[in-house]
This record gives structure tokens, sequence and C-alpha cells, in this order.
């Protein structure tokens, strides 16, 4: 049981209080209710490139580390499709700190040109290092839009391409801060060994003056029910094939995700499950296999990757693993395979709660979704679904009209083979 | 409230560390208990002689992906499945000199996962199957980091930097998956792990009884005698090119041999390595990457073993910075060797040491860490202590000095790829 306290600011910006009293560190996280999702498809990248340029100075510090690090702080952020996320982890005598840079940049940021210059080379050499450099780094570019048709996830949070990067302007930086980042579009979670009084004070004293805006309405385009099997096979030099099924699954709220997570664990989370004992070790058709589901809050993607053996061609694979996928769900699995799914649901999520930050920054992500508690309430949900749930879920999701399959194909192989 | 005015600040001045229970298995062996923990999850670390640098041919590292890789009548997939069953993790890692697996359970779990490892251990053979599996998949796991030009920096690096020591210095070369035989691994197995336990770590609230049955449970594995290890390591300087002709970036690695905990330059060291590449704020960090965008980081680190260690600075930038960015590298160290590092940067990176010091003694899985990383060197927690001493206390000419006397370009080894 993880508590909590909540309270709004009248500017709106919802907070939320950890009590820790066994730490000497204090927490202070900062969700926004912006990601990739939010960008037009002509500029995509820049909720990440934006996520850069907030340690690039605020409108009255000049610097963002610098004096956190002074405090004994560390910062970091990150951006996915849905959400971007900072944080602060410091020394909790110093934590005002910590209140002083946020709320500076909350209220404002430099917007210096050197700082969007820089940070512009920087993410391009993070593309490059981890999407153009790396075997396979490149697949999630060519799967997300092979899934999507219209919905936003079709591009990675990274971007599309470099020239999104290459082409952002101050303007657009201006724009994008003006539209997202202000207090009611922000949820702040503050952990530590304090009193409620002392945060509340705190919190006013270094928030409360910042001007309130509307939080603007999100309206994405819907992605269409999938109706027919999609299937793209790219060439690359890599040694092995190499194979991503993507099957789309429920939003967050909906109560069928949790059934899907666990189905997507009882498929090939572990060496006990059913693919990897099936097609790895029985058949010896692949070298690695594992499922795993996207965690969007919009409609996300259960993903079945991995990579073929030596001598194994993608026919004979995918005939196998429908086969596999088929008995799966026409016979339901035995109590003793739910009951492990849950036990290894519990004990990870007891190791995630450990850390002071993690629950601070889930804490953020369950009140976003709509109600914090839900990081209370989440073994209780795995534990009430049942086998038949399972069997009734994997009927719906796992079929051939609800999936995109990429495969990719070693060029050297082909060329040898 | 003037928001250009930053909030006071409190320095921190001492740190509560606490020590673990010691329990002696023998002589060599020991046990080290941490019980303090509020909540319900709990590790136990089992330690053993049997890093890479013993045994032919990646027999090492092949002999750690087989720990429970079961016999002819329990299979690896029915190990797995009790271990899941009873929500237990398993993770086997192998070092250059050693070798380590953790098992992550609830408390309530613990006991049963235990006996399990035991009993799979006791029974492993290495059966063909699973063996011939293994070299399977871990040759192509070989050939796609063949493909990144980090693992192709790191693995010249190594073997530059070791060159003095050719069982330190051999890399993984494609013959390792060509017949490797199940009688070498056996036999490895029985020498290094059945008969190789160094050390126990348990995190958990667990009450004295059980220790004690952990002891019983493990203490046939123990050791006997002291392990030994290569010392006097020279680094092969000068610099070295692997060529990797499709690459978008180069990975690149500067580096020496140094030293670890024991010698009395090392915590005043680890200062100077915090300036160099070891924070967002770096020297490194603020110029090749915020102030000219070559790259998406680069950092720098001191590395230990149990008779010395070695300095590193790591970098992937666009390929068309590779000879620039050495050049800054240079440069970097080399205006540390002639110029005092102002005052405000230093007190700067001293009460950020200070807060990642107290932060790496939060909570009892780092206290367990932090002190088996000074324990292994035969110290106590007191050497903390002469950390936090040493940032207090540390001065610009201190920082120069000691890069003068360790920072020498004509020292290094320089590695590129890509």
């Amino acid at each position: 049981m993880i508590d909590y306290e909540r309270f709004t600011l009248e500017n709106g910006l919802r907070v939320i209080f950890h009590q820790d009293v066994t730490t000497p560190m204090a927490v202070v996280n900062t969700l926004y209710d912006v990601g990739a999702r939010d960008e037009a498809e002509s500029k995509t990248g820049f909720a990440h490139l934006f996520e850069h340029l907030m340690f690039g100075g605020s409108i009255n510090i000049p610097d963002f580390d610098a004096p956190l690090q002074n405090a004994g702080g560390e910062s970091n952020a990150f951006t996915s499709n849905d959400l971007t996320n900072y944080y602060n982890i410091l020394p909790k005598e110093n934590i005002e700190t910590a209140l002083w840079l946020e709320s500076d940049r909350m209220l404002s940021l430099a917007f210096t040109p050197k700082s969007l210059e820089v940070q512009r080379n920087v993410v391009i050499e993070e593309f490059k290092q981890r999407y153009l450099n790396q075997p396979y780094g490149d697949v999630w570019l060519e799967l997300r839009p092979l899934a999507y048709e219209k919905h936003p996830y079709k591009w990675a949070t990274i971007g599309k391409n470099i020239q999104h990067i290459e082409e952002a302007v101050m303007d657009d930086v201006r724009e994008f801060f003006s539209k997202h980042y202000h207090p009611a579009n922000a949820i702040l979670c503050i952990a530590g060994n304090f009193g409620l009084a002392e945060v509340k004070a705190l919190v006013e004293k270094y928030y409360g003056d910042i001007p309130s805006k509307d939080k603007q309405v999100r309206i994405l385009e819907k992605e269409p029910e999938q109706k027919i099997f999609k299937e793209k096979t790219i060439y690359r030099n890599v040694p092995a094939d190499a194979f991503y099924f993507a099957f789309k699954m429920p939003e967050r709220k909906n109560p069928e995700y949790y059934i899907v997570d666990a189905l997507s664990d009882a498929l090939g989370r572990e060496k006990s499950s059913r693919l990897f004992i099936e097609l790895k070790k029985e058949k010896k058709l692949c070298s690695e296999i594992q499922a795993y589901i996207t965690g969007n809050i919009d409609e996300g993607l259960l993903v079945i990757s991995g990579k073929l053996n030596q001598g194994v061609n993608f026919d004979e694979f995918e005939k196998a693993l429908w086969d596999c996928i088929r008995d799966f769900s026409n016979f339901v699995m035995s109590e003793e395979e739910m009951t492990k799914l849950v036990n290894k649901i519990r004990t990870s999520k007891e190791f995630q709660e450990q850390g002071l930050l993690n629950r601070a920054m889930n804490l953020c992500f369950f009140e976003l979704l709509g109600d914090a508690n839900g990081i209370n309430e989440e073994l209780e949900i795995y534990q009430k679904i049942t086998v038949h749930h399972i069997q009734e879920t994997a009927k719906s999701i796992l079929i051939p009209s609800n999936c995109s399959l990429l495969r990719v194909i070693a060029e050297k192989n082909e060329k040898n083979g | 409230m003037d928001r250009k005015i930053a909030p006071a600040l409190q320095s921190i001045d001492a740190i509560d560390f606490i020590n673990p229970k010691i329990y002696d298995i023998n002589q060599n062996v020991k046990l080290f208990f941490m019980s303090e923990v509020p909540n319900e999850t709990s590790r136990v670390d089992l330690y053993f002689d049997a890093g890479t640098i013993k045994g032919e041919k990646g027999t090492s590292s092949f002999v750690n992906g087989l720990l429970l890789s079961g016999n002819e009548s329990i299979s690896s997939t029915e190990i797995s499945h009790q271990m899941d069953l009873l929500g237990g993790f398993f993770e086997s890692g192998i070092t250059t000199e050693g070798a380590v697996i953790s098992i992550y359970a609830l408390r309530e779990n613990m006991p049963a996962l235990l006996e399990l490892v035991k009993k799979s251990m006791s029974e492993m053979t290495c059966t063909e199957k699973e063996v011939q599996e293994l070299v399977q998949d871990r040759k192509q796991k070989f050939q796609v980091n063949l493909q990144k030009t980090r693992f192709l920096a790191q693995r010249a690096f190594q073997h530059n930097l070791f060159y003095s020591h050719q069982d330190y210095a051999k890399v993984v070369e494609e013959d390792y998956y060509e017949n490797v035989k199940s009688s070498d691994l056996r036999q490895f197995f029985s020498n290094n792990y059945l008969n190789g336990l160094t050390k126990i770590a348990v995190v958990g609230n667990f009450s004295q009884d059980y220790i004690d049955e952990i002891i019983d449970l493990f203490g046939e594995w123990v050791k006997e005698g002291k392990c030994e290890y290569a010392k006097d390591f020279k680094n092969r300087v000068g610099l070295h090119a692997v060529k990797k002709e499709d690459a978008m970036q180069s990975a690149i690695r500067v580096g020496k041999i140094l030293f670890n905990k024991t010698h009395p330059d090392y915590n005043d060291f680890l200062i100077l390595n915090t300036i160099i590449g070891d924070y967002f704020g770096s020297r490194l960090m603020a110029n090749i990457r915020e102030d000219k965008g070559f790259t998406y980081g680069i950092g720098s680190m001191v590395a230990e073993f149990n008779n010395f260690g070695y300095f590193m600075i790591a970098t992937e930038v666009g390929k068309e910075f590779k000879e620039e960015t050495i050049k800054e590298i240079k440069f970097e160290l080399n205006k540390l060797q002639t110029e005092l590092v102002p005052k405000e940067e230093l007190d700067l990176i001293k009460n950020y040491l200070l807060g990642q010091l107290l932060k790496s003694a939060d909570g009892p899985y780092s206290m367990m860490d932090l002190y088996l990383s000074a324990e292994i060197h035969g110290l106590g927690l007191d050497f903390y202590n002469e950390s936090i001493k040493s940032i207090q206390e540390i001065t610009p000419e201190r920082i120069q000095e000691l890069a003068v006397k360790y920072l020498s370009w004509e020292d290094m080894t320089i590695v590129t790829a890509g």
C-alpha cells in the first residue's frame, strides 16, 4: 500500500505528496500531459526535442543542472508517445532548489537560439545511436506505420525521420511551450520525509503565482478498426532473420488491458512461457522469442518478436507460431499457469515500488489516468483475472486480421543461401 | 519572492553507513546479511571464483549460461517453471575475475527458491542438447554484437588495455563457438562453482536461524584456499582503429591502467574523474555534447579489479566528428594539467558527490552494494568516511597534481571503431 495526499492549486496544478520517513533523499517528479501523440504529422519528434530544451535554462535561471548538482542532486527526463516526465533526486534538506528550478521552467523557458541549435544536433546523434547505427535499430520506425494508419502512434517518439528534427525552429518551440507547459497540464509529485503542511506551503510558494491556462482538449485521429492481416518484409545487413508480430490491444483504461498484459506474459515473458517452450525449446525454430505489450494509454500493441535459427524459413516458423496461438486460444490454461503469472507480477511490483523515484513516477502516471490510487488497486485486478478471461481475450485478439507482421531478412543469408 | 535568487543550501557533513552482519563460513568465505528491509522484497547473491580469466575459449561464459539447464531427468524448462511458480527471478552474470548469481523474490518464497537453485545446480550435467542450443544462441548474439561499433570498440580497448596479461586481454572470437566440449564445461562447473563459492550476500527481513540454514545449504560449495589474481598491468598505448564500413557513428575509448580503492590517490582521483566525465555537467559533456552537439553522451569512469583498476572515457559520435572529438578529449585532459579548476566548479562537484554518496547509502540494497565494493578490497565502511573527508578537503592544486601524474596523453590507449 502506497500512501499519498492530493491537493490542487488555484492555477490548476495537481499535486501528490508521498511520505517516506526512511529515506534521506527527496524526489520531485513532474509529469506533463504531452507526448509524441500530440505532434503534428509534419513536425514529429518535437515533444522529445522539447524535453532536451527544458534543460537549456529558464526565464530567471540560466542553467538547470548546475544549481541542482550544487544541491547534491541529479535530474533526468523521458518522453514517450503519451507523456513527458521530469525528475529530480536530491538530499531532502535541499528540496527547495528542485522546486525553484522546476517551477521556473514551468513559468517560462529562456528560448536561447544556441540551446536549440545544439540540442537539435544532440538529438540527431541520439537518433543515429539508438535507431540507425544498431542492428535491428530501425524496426520500430517500420513497424509503427505498418500497424497504425491514422493514430499518431504511427510515428516513434524520436520522430519519423531526421529531417523533422533538423527543420525545428524557435517559433515551434515557443508555440509548443505555450500550448503544453502550464500548471493545468502538469502533475507534480513530492516524495520524501516531509509533512503535508510543509509540502503545501512549499508548493504554494514556488508554483502558486504561475499563471493558469486552460487545458487543451486532446482530439486525436481515431485508428480505424483493423480488418485485414498486414505484412511487410524489409532487407537489412543483419546476421539473423527477425520477426515482429504486432496485435492491436485495448487502451489503458479498458479492463481488458490487464488481461492482455497477463496474456502476453503467458505467451512469452519467461523461459517457462508457451512460445519459448514450443518454438524455441521443442521445435528449435528460433533462437529467441518474447511477448510484451507497449503499455500505451490509447490502443496499444501486443508484440511477439524474436530471431529465427539459421536455416529456418519464415513459412515454417509462421505456421508453427499460428498453430501455437490457436492451441492457446482453444484450450483453457491450467489454474497453475495462472497462479504462476500472478506470482511473477506480484514480485515485480514489490521490487518496482521499492524505489522512491518509481513510487513518485507511478503516482503521477496513475493520476494522469484518472486516479493516483490506481497504483494500489492494480495487483487486485491481476488477481481477479481468470483462465476464462485469458482464453476469451486470446480468441478476440490473437487473430491474423488483428495482426501486422514485420519481417527483417538478413541480406547476407540471402546471398549465401 | 525573487526567482533569480537560489534557495539556501545545506551541505552534508556526515552519512550513516550501516554495516551488514558478518558470518564466517570458512577462513576466507563469509556471508553478509542486511536485515533492515521495510518491505517484503529480498535478494540473495552467490559469488563464485568463475570469471573469464578461468578456463579456455569462453568456457566460463558458457557454464555461466547453463547453471539452471538441468539434466536428463529434469529439464531447464521444468526448473524455470518451478522458479516462476514461486514468483522468483534468477540472474547470472560474469566479469573478468568472478561470477555472481542473484535470486530476487518475496521473502516468503526465498527458502523454496534457494532449495530449488541448490538442487538444480548440484544435479546439473551440461546435457548435449542444452550445450548445443546455448552455443548456437550465443553465436548469433555475438554476430549481432559484431555489427555494433560500441561492442567493437570495447573489445579492442580491453585487448590493448590488458595487453601485458593475455588471460585478461583475450577477447571473444568466432572460434569460441566451434568444438565446445561438454566434458570441459562439466569440469569447469565442478571446479569453479561446486567448489568455488567465495561469498554470500543476503538482503531481506529474515531470521537469524534462516541465515544459518542458508550457510548449511550452500556451505559445501565453498572454495578452499585463497583466490589468486594478476597484478602489474601495463596497457598498450597509442591509437588502435577498428574499421566498420557502413557505420554512421564511431565509438571511441580512451584510457589507461590505474588503481583501485586500496591506493592512497583513489578517493581524490575519483573527484578528478567526476570533473572529467562522470556527471551531466562534466568537462567532456559540456564541451562535446552541450557546446558542439557531436554526441548523445560522453562519460568517464574508474573500473576496479582485485589488484588494479583502469580509467576510461567512452562515447559514440557522428563519424564526421571522430577526429575532432579525440582532439577535444586531449584538449580537456591537457587543460586539467595546466590550469587550476575554478573554485566554483570544484565546490559544485563537492556538493554533488556528497549528495551522490548519500544516495548510494540509501536503503538496504544500495547499502549492501556500497559495503561490498569496499569489502572486496579488504576495506570497511570507514573507507567512505575517508571519501567524505577527501571530498571536503580537496583543493584545485591537488586536482592539478593528480592530472599531471595520471593523465598524460602519451600513456593512453585510444581505440576507435567505425
